[in-house]
């Protein structure tokens, strides 16, 4: 299968701001790849590096050495973005907007024509339950009406890959839920989504591989059961590999 | 093309459901109709000095909108995190720079085009005619102009966090070149060395935005400005924008943007 | 004890009108700008001088069409609206010398001269009511300046053909500057040449003669220019009148103080060809 998300090596480093170190080493040498038509875990805990890698590959960073590439481009080209769809961990947008128009800008960019774009607006809008308020201003919506949004958006270009930062933080157990059913029939439909939780049990439940992230280096990566092996669970797993030793007893 | 013109339709969309533009034209029509109905030595004719400061009002009016509104561009789209969606999409950055200087530049000529209106219809209601030719002139150095600041201004927002202090201080540069571009070498003459040299060469490096201020062939009755010192003055705008934008680029396009 | 907000706002209130009330006099005395009697004068202080200047200045630049020296150009004259309303018209000399723009300095100069006002030109034709406004604003802003009046009036009449508004607004300026010579001597110019009344611009030209000699000798020696207008306007409307002893003695006046005698003289001796002429 081939590899639609590769990173080879991908080091970022930064300025530190402790004045014993002078730079702080985000990702150190990471090779990761996300095979076509897969639900990818991305896991680690916090600080490990998760973010800093979905910034690189989004472009909103750029390494410091290796690479990164997207359906074989690198991710410093702009093209490599047009068949992705992006979802934030915090769904900002631009609040004086409608989430039509919102979709229908997005729309523009990825340049579908004025019939496309109606089309995948009214079946986005039914999808996310947003019909009703489409026509009001972002600033006016509750979080939960901003997430949907937020999804929304991510899905405009039917994307063949789809990039989400903790796609559930935050949503209640309904919200959770929808998450996972429009993953799974992305997948159903060939899509690959390639995502951030820190939510284990929903990883295990749908995800085809899983990769685990600590403190800038890759420890493990495979299928669920090749990273459990030997464990109760992918979270005993995990937290075996990132090294967590519980408390003695008081 | 499309992302561009797609950028530059947000930023008016939100200019024109702001407060500030609304604020500024009705501040600028009040101090206007004020002027315009005081009578001296009981003449209705007297029509100049509502020419003088009404224009004067556009002029500030248009240049607050310009900067204030740019100046906010990048860094609003920074702290509110709606950069993020932006730039995941098939954008690049130039375009992005692009895309808000063309937003920001079409939204002030639209403010433009409705303060002059307005302008005309005062003016035109005392003297009787309306020199279209030298409205359309005077219009057109200035939207050039402002070309220019809001190229200036976006520069500023890439390398200042805070839009106040871009603002403030492309106000104060433009400003000081209105006021003073004209008169620096002169000024520069009569200073002694290093002081003389200094500002010598600002005034050869700088933008020369007292040029397209054409207040005065209105007030004045002047007619209108040689075509081919406006072609060329636009160019120089053209120029002088180019060189802000790709400055602006240069400093945007290696920019780490953290989530 | 609990002390209720609403009552701690009422003591707070009754203690600010208190304090209001109270110091309301004694402000009042601090500073003359609330003595004015001008919404200017209140709002600027004695700044108002300061802004009176520029609309002054301003008056003039439209009478040059915007054709004017900036504070940078090094050009100390004076007004050229003073000087039009004294008399002064310009001659192929004074139009090289009104050039202060000069050759261009550099290419950026040379361009920017397309948007820019270089000729210079004189309003005409009744535009100039347009200097009139800043005129108001300068005389209400700073209303002991006097050639405000002076230049306001001498426009009024002499170029849009008000001479009522010219008489009003002299007497305004001379009930804010009652010892006013120029005021009196603009007056009595209204009344002559717009009114055609020379009796009353007799008594403003003798009036404005007693004001002036009652200045001390310094400030008399400074103006005496405007001291030989006055008594040479009087000698000529003596002499139109068929007074010439009254009018030969105002032009020996006017010899005493004028950089021009001779010019007098011819006018004391037509005068007296006059009254050899009457005589038998």
């Amino acid at each position: 299968m081939t590899a639609i998300l590769q990173t080879q090596k991908l080091r970022v480093e930064y300025r530190s701001r402790d004045l014993r170190q002078a730079t702080k080493v985000a990702l150190s040498g990471l090779d990761l790849e996300v095979r076509a038509g897969e639900v990818f875990g991305f896991l680690g805990p916090n600080g490990a590096g998760k973010t800093t890698t979905m910034n690189v590959l989004l472009g909103f960073v750029p390494p410091s050495s290796g690479s990164a590439s997207l359906f074989g481009i690198d991710v410093r080209q702009p093209i490599a973005r047009q068949r992705i769809g992006y979802l934030p961990e915090l769904t900002y947008y631009y609040k004086f907007l409608t989430a039509e128009e919102l979709l229908r800008f997005y729309a523009k960019i990825f340049g579908l024509s004025r019939g496309e774009t109606d089309k995948r607006i009214a079946e986005l809008l039914k999808l996310v339950e947003l019909e009703q308020a489409a026509t009001r201003p972002i600033k006016s919506y509750s979080k939960g009406m901003q997430q949907r949004v937020g999804l929304a958006q991510s899905l405009i270009n039917n994307p063949d890959l789809l990039i989400l930062d903790e796609p559930t933080s935050g949503l209640d157990p309904l919200g959770r839920m929808k998450v996972r059913e429009i993953i799974q029939r992305l997948k159903e439909q060939g899509k690959t989504v390639f995502f951030s939780s820190h939510e284990l049990g929903e990883v295990e439940a749908i995800c085809d591989r899983v990769a685990i992230l600590h403190q800038g280096d890759l420890k493990a990566v495979g299928t669920v059961a090749e990273v459990s092996a030997g464990f109760d669970n992918l979270e005993k797993a995990f937290l075996k590999i990132v090294g967590y030793h519980p408390s003695p007893a008081p | 093309m499309n992302n561009i013109f797609a950028l530059a339709g947000v930023v008016i969309k939100e200019l024109y459901r702001r407060k500030d533009f609304y604020v500024l034209f009705v501040l600028t029509a009040l101090l206007t109709l004020a002027a315009g109905a005081v009578n001296f030595f009981h003449d209705d004719k007297i029509v100049r000095y509502v020419k003088d400061i009404c224009l004067l009002l556009i002029w500030i009016s248009a240049l607050v909108i310009a900067v204030v509104t740019t100046a906010r561009q990048i860094p609003a789209e920074r702290e509110a995190r709606t950069i993020f969606p932006l730039l995941a999409k098939p954008v690049s950055r130039w375009q992005v720079i692009v895309g808000k200087f063309l937003g920001c530049w079409l939204a002030t000529g639209v403010a433009l085009v409705v303060f002059y209106f307005f302008f005309a219809a005062v003016t035109g209601s005392k003297e009787q005619i309306w020199p279209w030719g030298a409205y359309l002139e005077a219009i057109w150095m200035q939207w050039a102009m402002l070309a220019i600041v809001i190229a200036m201004a976006l520069l500023g927002s890439i390398f200042f966090a805070a839009p106040s202090s871009t603002s403030t201080i492309t106000i104060i540069v433009v400003g000081g070149i209105l006021l003073l571009g004209t008169h620096l070498k002169v000024i520069a003459l009569q200073q002694p060395e290093p002081m003389q040299f200094i500002l010598t060469v600002v005034y050869f490096v700088m933008p020369h935005l007292e040029w397209y201020d054409l207040r005065d062939f209105v007030v004045y009755d002047m007619g209108l400005v040689p075509v081919r010192a406006v072609a060329l003055a636009t160019l120089y705008a053209a120029v002088w924008s180019g060189i802000f934008l790709l400055l602006a680029w240069f400093g945007f396009r290696r920019k780490s943007l953290n989530t | 004890m609990k002390i209720s907000p609403l009552s701690t706002l009422a003591v707070l209130l009754a203690l600010a009108f208190t304090l209001a009330t109270g110091l309301a006099l004694t402000v009042d005395n601090w500073s003359t700008r609330a003595k004015s009697d001008n919404l200017f004068g209140m709002l600027f202080g004695d700044g108002r001088k300061l802004f009176a200047n520029h609309f002054f200045t301003m008056a003039d630049v439209y009478f040059h069409s915007g054709y004017y020296p900036s504070v940078f150009d090094g050009v100390n004259k004076e007004s050229e609206i003073v000087e039009t309303s004294h008399g002064h018209t310009d001659t192929p000399d004074d139009e090289v010398k009104e050039d202060f723009l000069g050759r261009p300095h550099d290419w950026i100069d040379a361009f920017g001269r397309n948007f820019r006002i270089t000729r210079h030109t004189h309003l005409e034709d009744h535009n100039e009511r347009e200097i009139l406004p800043w005129l108001r604003l300068a005389a209400d802003l700073d209303p002991q300046k006097v050639e405000t009046y002076t230049v306001g009036a001498y426009f009024l009449r002499e170029h849009l053909g008000r001479t009522d508004q010219a008489e009003a607004f002299l007497r305004e300026g001379l009930r804010n500057n009652p010892d006013s010579s120029e005021i009196l001597f603009e007056l009595g110019r209204t009344y002559r040449e717009g009114l055609h009344d020379p009796d009353r611009a007799r008594n403003v030209w003798q009036l404005g003669v007693k004001k002036f000699l009652a200045r001390p000798a310094d400030e008399q020696k400074e103006d005496r220019l405007l001291f030989e207008e006055i008594v040479a306007n009087l000698g000529r409307l003596e002499d139109q009148a068929g007074h010439y002893a009254d009018a030969i003695n105002w032009l020996r006046a006017a010899q005493t103080v004028s950089p021009a005698p001779d010019a007098l003289q011819a006018q004391i001796d037509a005068i007296q060809k006059k009254i050899s002429a009457k005589s038998p």
